[in-house]
Order: structure tokens, then sequence, then C-alpha cells
């Protein structure tokens, strides 16, 4: 266990490595910089070309990649250009609000999957079962930023339930219990609405486990044996159903991060997903790199918690 | 769990899954009814038998309805999909949705009137002799720690834009052109030889050229705290807090609290200069531009940064807001390709041998294209043909009589016959006067949903004159491509259409100078040199002659045509009927502090 588990780290490092070079390669090949197109007439064109030696735009791709990773291995990120703050703090303010969403969110998303799940492995072809694999199928056929937007119409505007942007309202202090109310409040629609339809995988991949098991002789035995239909389903079926979505979780996270570039956008939730989505278009490129680094170190390690709980419950993948 | 509640549960599901669908039903039909009631409305108020609206239909000051109330408060939704930075100082801020946070708690020295010419209303006055002007800060002028903003603040604020270490934008050629600036910039000089502390009120800037353009918005109007700023080495300004977390100003608003990227609280400053305000707080908050309507509607905000001109028609008749319009200080225009940017000379080099050099093609192209069906299709009016490249926004120097160039096909393939561009291979298309095809690139950017229609119908007028333009990679470019593209002076572009906002100084040398870097066209000729500094010249400053400068050389633009301007446009900003004293634009003589509201909460839309 231990070994495979060192192993599978020892992996991560090229990962990590070669996901690093990409990410300033494509982060270098965007057109433009955060000074183009400020075409304004009270900027001097030469201030600008001044600002860009002092940065080190400039100069070759090389030497910034270097001076790059020098940082990265000393915990700095570099220096915001837009936001004039070093990008770690800037990261810090916003992680934090990521953090809670991903939570609220998966917690909604195990809500919704696990009954939906159960009853439609267990009813399986019944109309409940269709019904809800309709859900399903419509879940995956809906754009996630199309459902935030009627979800935020919905329940924001016309129903008036919950706040329609930002995560705290204006003017709290922080600490009291008001503020941390508030900060709920502004969590539950973003975090639902991607909830209802990230999780439509997990209740097919649940739903389909559970009309595997239900075939399996371990409990055609049990129901020889006389025990009862629901401590067949709570006891013998659901147990060993559920060991393969526990596995899903690292890839869950995974997922949640593209969504939450859309959701946090939608519902100007200032998270990482909105930091991504802002410093792409200002060409903050300190701010990208450090932010696609993070994601894809946060997908690396959900893949490698995956790995793990995986090999936890099932032996037979472990690498000899 | 048990079957029934199971049941339960699910029905529960399917019933907000179909509360969801039926919602997304009845949005079409919400849209749909607003378009018919519309209509209706609008015939009988602003837009006229075709359905078109005009600027000239709005004020841009807003009509006080009611009794306003002692206090209360009030809400700016800041319109961006992007969280404000948070460099909350006029001294280092860089973008837009930050100087819209900064002025509600802090305001430049000076004011200007409509003109854009700066008055001695404002927190400081000032009185020019020579190449030397004198400002005077009012007594009674004070930052919101109760400290008094003093000529020493004013004269920091120079020395930390001008030092070498400084790392915002604002540095360039309205500082060079103060005495010593260079120097101390340098590092050859301890301080600014052209700027002289007088007294704690009075401070004495000497300026090494004095042009009109200086007295409207080429004066450094903004102080830096000096009591607070002082011990803060200046590379490490912009990141501290006194920028970030603490800002200060001496504006009719202090701020209490940041959410940062999200949210700005803010309380009255009982000591304003200009007397206390009537508001006890305002809250700004950033919405994303995709549910501004609705905001509105719930009165969620009384009023927002900016409206997207292409919802308008459709909330026209919003019950609970009035709409207030001005004239945008910005234009469209169609660029052409007539040189080089030589960077180390520093100027542009025009290229006689251009494809778009000829001056009739150029003329012809314009005539070609009917800026008011564009106009008028996708914008409702609210966009209008623009005639020459000084917009109605500066309505001292924009040239009423000059038609520029009309929509005249006719007229249009004379111009182009009489140049010899005639179609010799029967092809449909027009070949060069040496016989050779014709095939002008086009560069446009993309955004919005009407970018592309516009870029193929103007495609499509200059194919009906026998012209081939074809857009560059046969697509539209994402805008920092575009940029990147223009500037570098890509030879694959010919022609591009660009927008242009204007300063406050009309002064065009910025765009069309010779040594301008932001002269994409590349064009430049002696008289529009002559012209252009005539326009800048000591006698300027006398209104008249500078008109007739701007006159001639509008004329002269509209003659040579190195660019055409397609479309001038407008603002239009909707506010919640409880405001009062709120308006947009310049020079309207109508200040924060005055703002009020007639009851507690926003009025709702019917």
């Amino acid at each position: 266990m231990w070994k495979f588990t060192i192993r599978r780290i020892l992996i991560m490092i090229p990962q990590i490595i070669l996901l690093s070079v990409l990410i300033f390669a494509l982060a270098k090949m965007m057109p433009g910089d955060a000074l183009s197109g400020m075409v304004d007439p009270n900027v001097d064109p030469e201030r600008l070309e001044e600002i860009r030696d002092k940065l080190g735009w400039n100069d070759p791709w090389h030497v910034q990649y270097a001076d790059w990773v020098g940082g990265l291995v000393q915990g700095d990120l570099g220096q915001s250009f837009r936001f004039k703050m070093p990008v770690t703090e800037l990261v810090g303010e916003r992680i934090v609000n990521t953090f809670w969403l991903s939570i609220a969110t998966l917690f909604f998303t195990y809500l919704i999957a696990i009954p939906l799940g159960i009853t439609s492995g267990r009813y399986n072809d019944t109309w409940l079962d269709q019904s809800i694999t309709s859900y399903t199928y419509i879940g995956f056929a809906t754009p996630l930023f199309i459902f935030a937007l009627v979800m935020l119409w919905v329940f924001g505007f016309m129903l008036g339930w919950f706040p329609t942007s930002g995560s705290v309202s204006p003017g709290l202090q922080p600490g009291t219990f008001e503020y941390v109310m508030s900060k709920i409040t502004h969590l539950i629609l973003p975090a639902i609405s991607m909830a209802l339809i990230t999780t439509v995988s997990t209740v097919q991949y649940l739903r389909s486990e559970i009309i595997d098991t239900k075939q399996k002789d371990f409990i055609l035995t049990a129901r020889a044996k006389g025990a009862s239909e629901t401590r067949v389903y709570n006891r013998h079926i659901l147990r060993n159903s559920l060991l393969p979505i526990a596995a899903f979780l690292g890839f869950e996270i995974t997922g949640l991060i593209g969504g939450t570039v859309f959701i946090e956008t939608i519902f100007g939730y200032p998270g990482m997903g909105l930091l991504f989505f802002e410093s792409i278009q200002l060409r903050d490129y300190s701010v990208v790199t450090a932010v696609v680094l993070l994601f894809g170190i946060a997908s690396i390690l959900g893949a490698l918690l995956s790995d793990i709980i995986l090999s936890l419950v099932d032996p037979r993948i472990r690498i000899k | 769990m048990t079957k029934t509640s199971l049941q339960k549960l699910l029905f529960a599901i399917m019933l907000v899954m179909l509360l969801a669908l039926a919602a997304c039903g009845g949005d079409d039909n919400e849209s749909g009814d607003t378009d018919s009631d519309n209509d209706s409305t609008t015939e009988e108020s602003e837009a006229n038998e075709d359905g078109l609206f005009s600027i000239d239909d709005f004020s841009n000051i807003k009509s006080n309805e009611g009794e306003a109330i002692e206090g209360g408060s009030f809400t700016y939704g800041l319109v961006s999909d992007t969280a404000f930075e948070g460099t909350l100082n006029w001294n280092f801020y860089s973008g837009n949705p930050d100087a819209e946070v900064i002025t509600w708690f802090d305001e430049a020295l000076l004011t200007w009137d409509e003109n854009y010419v700066y008055t001695n209303d404002g927190a400081a006055t000032y009185e020019a002799d020579g190449n030397t002007f004198t400002f005077t800060i009012r007594d009674n002028v004070n930052w919101h720690d109760g400290e008094p903003v003093t000529a020493e603040d004013w004269l920091f604020a120079h020395e930390v834009i001008g030092h070498p270490d400084y790392d915002g934008p604002r540095y360039g050629t309205d500082f060079t052109n103060i005495e010593g600036m260079e120097e101390y910039h340098a590092g050859e000089a301890d301080t600014i030889s052209g700027i002289e502390v007088v007294d704690e009120k009075t401070l004495k800037i000497t300026y090494k050229e004095v042009t009109p353009s200086l007295v409207t918005g080429s004066i450094w109007t903004y102080p830096l705290a000096k009591h607070i700023f002082e011990d803060i080495p200046v590379a490490d300004m912009s990141s501290s807090d006194a920028v970030r977390k603490n800002p200060i100003g001496f504006g009719p608003f202090k701020v209490e609290t940041i959410v940062p990227g999200e949210s700005v609280t803010y309380t009255k400053n009982e000591d304003y200069w200009r007397g206390e305000p009537k508001l006890d707080s305002v809250t700004l908050k950033v919405i994303n531009p995709t549910v501004v309507v609705n905001e509105l509607e719930t009165g969620g905000v009384d009023t927002v940064s900016s409206f997207p001109v292409d919802q308008y028609p459709d909330n026209s008749d919003l019950s609970n807001v009035e709409f207030l319009g001005n004239v945008d200080r910005a234009f469209t225009y169609m660029g052409f390709k007539l040189g080089k940017w030589d960077g180390d000379a520093g100027k542009v080099v025009p290229d006689p041998n251009a494809k778009m050099a000829n001056k009739n093609l150029r003329q012809a192209m314009w005539h070609a294209v009917d800026n008011s069906a564009v106009a008028d299709n996708f914008y409702h009016g609210l966009r209008w043909n623009a005639t020459t490249l000084i917009p109605p926004s500066h309505p001292e120097f924009h040239d009423e009589s000059n038609p520029g160039r009309e929509y005249d096909v006719d007229k249009a393939n004379e111009l182009l016959d009489e140049a010899g561009y005639v179609d010799t291979n029967d092809d449909g298309f027009r070949e060069d006067p040496d016989g050779e095809e014709l095939v002008i690139n086009f560069a446009s950017m993309s955004g919005g949903d009407t970018a592309e229609p516009i870029a193929q119908y103007y495609i499509q007028s200059w194919e009906n004159v026998g012209l081939k333009v074809e857009l560059v990679d046969g697509r539209l470019m994402e805008f920092n491509t575009f940029y990147d593209r223009v500037e570098a002076d890509d030879p694959e572009i010919d022609i591009y259409q660009g927008a242009w906002g204007v300063g406050i100084d009309i002064d065009p040398r910025g765009l069309w100078g010779e040594t301008a870097a932001y002269n994409y066209t590349r064009w430049t000729s002696e008289e529009n040199e002559s012209l252009l500094a005539d326009g800048v010249s000591e006698e300027a400053f006398e209104v008249e002659y500078r008109q007739e400068v701007y006159k001639e050389w509008q004329e002269l633009m509209v003659e040579e045509v190195p660019a055409f301007p397609t479309l001038y446009r407008s603002v239009v900003v909707p506010v919640n009927n409880r405001v009062h004293n709120y308006a947009i634009g310049d020079g309207t003589g109508i200040y924060l502090h005055e703002l009020a509201v007639t009851q507690e909460e926003p009025i709702v839309a019917e």
C-alpha cells in the first residue's frame, strides 16, 4: 500500500514540471499583454514601453521562465500587474471563497446523488427510475452557464430568495454572526446550481453499480438466508456500491474546477474561477500562470486521491 | 428511507425541475411582451415612427420628483465582468473600475466645465502668469482624517509619479512638460525645479510649454497624502494598505468597508469642503453585465456605471427608472493602413506605395457605406452616422456644417473609375490601376452579437461598388490579437475598424500626429502637422481661432480620408426614480454631496 502511494506521488513530480512548462508557454503565446489595447489618450505609449521593459516582459522566454520557476520554488508566485499585489496574497484572498463553494457543492452533489441513485437502482425500469434517468440526461445536456443564469433569474430575481451577486453583503464586519450567515446565504444558490448539474454523473454511476450488485451471487445468498429487503439493500448492496463512488471523489474535485469558472463569473462570486477568467481577459500573466498551476496541481492531487482510495477499496489495481 | 418519503422527495425534485423549465418558457414570453409594450409606449414618447431613438431626447440631468428625505442610502452598481482591482488612489490606479470606486471618496483639486476647461469652482483655484501657474487650495479642504490638504501633498504626488520606482501608468508628457521633471525622473536632481511650495495652501508650477491643452486636462490635480505615504517606499505604495485597505481622500464620502473585488461601503464625510453630504451612506457593488436589467428592476441598485445600449429598446419603459443620456466621448472609425511606424525615430513613415495610398479609393470606400443604416438597424438610433473626426461630445470644436462624405454609390463608382480602378477581367470586381487583382484585407474585432453582421454589411457595401474586401484570416479578431497586429503594422491588414475614446482634451495630436504611436493609420502630411501645431499654439488660446483651425483640420481629414468615422455613440444610464440631483457627463455643476433620495428603499418596477 505505502509502496504504491509513494510510487504514485513520485510520478507526480515530472507531471508537475511538464505542467509548468506547458502553462508558461501557453500563457506567453496568448496574444497581447496586460497593457495592449490600452489606447488611452492620457497614457503615453512610451511610458507603457518603459513599464514593459521594467517588468521584464521583453526578455526572452527562457529567462522569464527561469525567473518564474525560481520564484515558485521559494513559494513566490510573483506580483500581479493588474492588482498591484503579490499573487500569493491575491490567491489567498480568493481561494477561501472557492474552498467553501466547493465544499457546499460537494455536499449538495451527494445529498442529491445518493437518494436518487439508490431509488433509481433499486426500482430500476419503473416510472420512478425512468424519471430520474430523464433528469440525468437533461442534466448532461444542459450547459452549466445557461442553467446557472436561469437559476439566478428564478430564485435570485423573480422570487428574491437568495442574494444575486458577491460572496457577502456589503458593510458587514468579518467575524460577526451576520457576516457568517451572509456568507452562507450567498453560497447556497451557486452551490445548488452547480450541484444539480454535476450530480447527474454520480447518480448514473450509483444506479448502474446498484443494478450490477443486485445480480451478484452474494445478494442471492443474503436473500436465501431470509434477510429482509431493507437489510439487503442497506447492508449488502449499498455498501458495495458506494465504494466506487467514494473513489470518484477525487475526480469530482477536478470537475468542480471547470464548473467554478462559469458559476463564479455568473454569480459575481470572487473566487479562483473568476480570478482565472478575469486575469486571462486582462492578460495578467503572473496570475494566469499561478491559477492554472494551482488548478493543475489540484487535478493531479484529485487523481492521486482517487487512486489511493481505489487501491484501498480494491487491492487488484495496485501497481506491483 | 421509506418508499413514501422517497417518493415525496422525488416529487419535490420533479417540481423544482418543472419550475425551472417553466421559467425558461416564461422568460421568452416575458421578453416578447416587453417588446410589444415597448412599441406602443415609445411611439408616444421617445422613439419616432420607425422605432428609432435619438440622443437629443435625453437629458443628462435627473429630474427631481417628490420631496427628498434627510439622510438615506444609495446603491451604485459597478457593471463589470471582472472584479475591481483595488488600487484605490488616483495616483496609482490603472483600470476604469477602480476609478469608479475612487470617485466617491476622492476628487480632483480642479473641476472643469462642459468644454472641459478647468474652472475655479473646485477645491483649488488657479491663475496663469506666463508659463507659471499658481494654485491655491481652499482653506477648508481636509483629508478624511482631519489633516489639511496642503501644497506639500500636491508636490508629493508629482514627486512620487516622477520617481523612477513609480509603477503606475501616469508618468508621461503631462509630467515631462514640467520644468525639471525629466532631471528628477532620471535621478539627476533631488527636487523638481519647476514646482515651488509657496505656503501651506499655495503651489506654483512652471511648465515648459503652455498650450490650450494644458488647461483641458493636462495638469495633475490629484494630491497624495504625504503624512500617510511619506514612510512607504515608492515601489511599495501601490500595494500598501493605505491604497488597498484604508484608502483616504477628501471627497464627499469616506470608505467604511471594502470586500476586495466585490463591494465598498461609504459613509458621509461631514467635514466635506462643499458642505455636509445629504446621504448618510453609499454602497457600491460589482454586478455582472448579464444581470444589469434585473438588478435595476428589483431595486437592487439605484443606478449603474454603464448600461448596454443594445438592451435599451427592450427596457426603455422600465417604470421605476429614468434614463439619462449623453453623447459619448468616443466614436467608431475605419482606418486605412498607409505606412509604417519607425520605432527608433519615434514617428510615422507614410508609404506612398501602400495598397490604400490612392486617395480616390479611400474616398470611394467612405461613400460606399451607409452608416445611418447600420446605426438604425443595429443600434436603434442610439449610435448615428459620424461625419468628422472630432465627435459632437466636444460641441465647441465639432464642425456641424461639415457633412463628411455621404452615402452615395454613384459617387463612389465615379471616383473609382476616375482613378483607374476598373474591372478588366470581368470577374465582377475592380482591378487596381495597373490591372492587378485588388483584394483589400479588413481587420475587425469580435465581441457582441453585432460584430459579425456589421463587418459583413461593410464588406457587402464595398462589393456593391466592385471592391473585393475580405476579412483578415476569414474571421473576426479577438481584442488583444487585433491591437497587437494593428499596432505592429501587420502587412496582412489594409483597413481596420477600431474605436477611439477621445480625451477631455480635444488636441488630436495623440491619434493623428506624426509622433503618435497611436496613429495606427501611419498617415501624416505637412498640412496635417501644421494644422495640428496651430491648434495648440499661443494664438489658439483664442477659442475662435482654435475652432477655425480644427474646422480646417476636419475638412482636411474628410478630403484625405486616412480614416473615416463611422458611428458616433451615446451613453444611456438608468437612475431610480427616488434619486435626486444626479447627472452624467461633465460640467453639470451637480456634485455628489447633493445626491439625495426620496424614500428609504429604491422603487421597484411594476
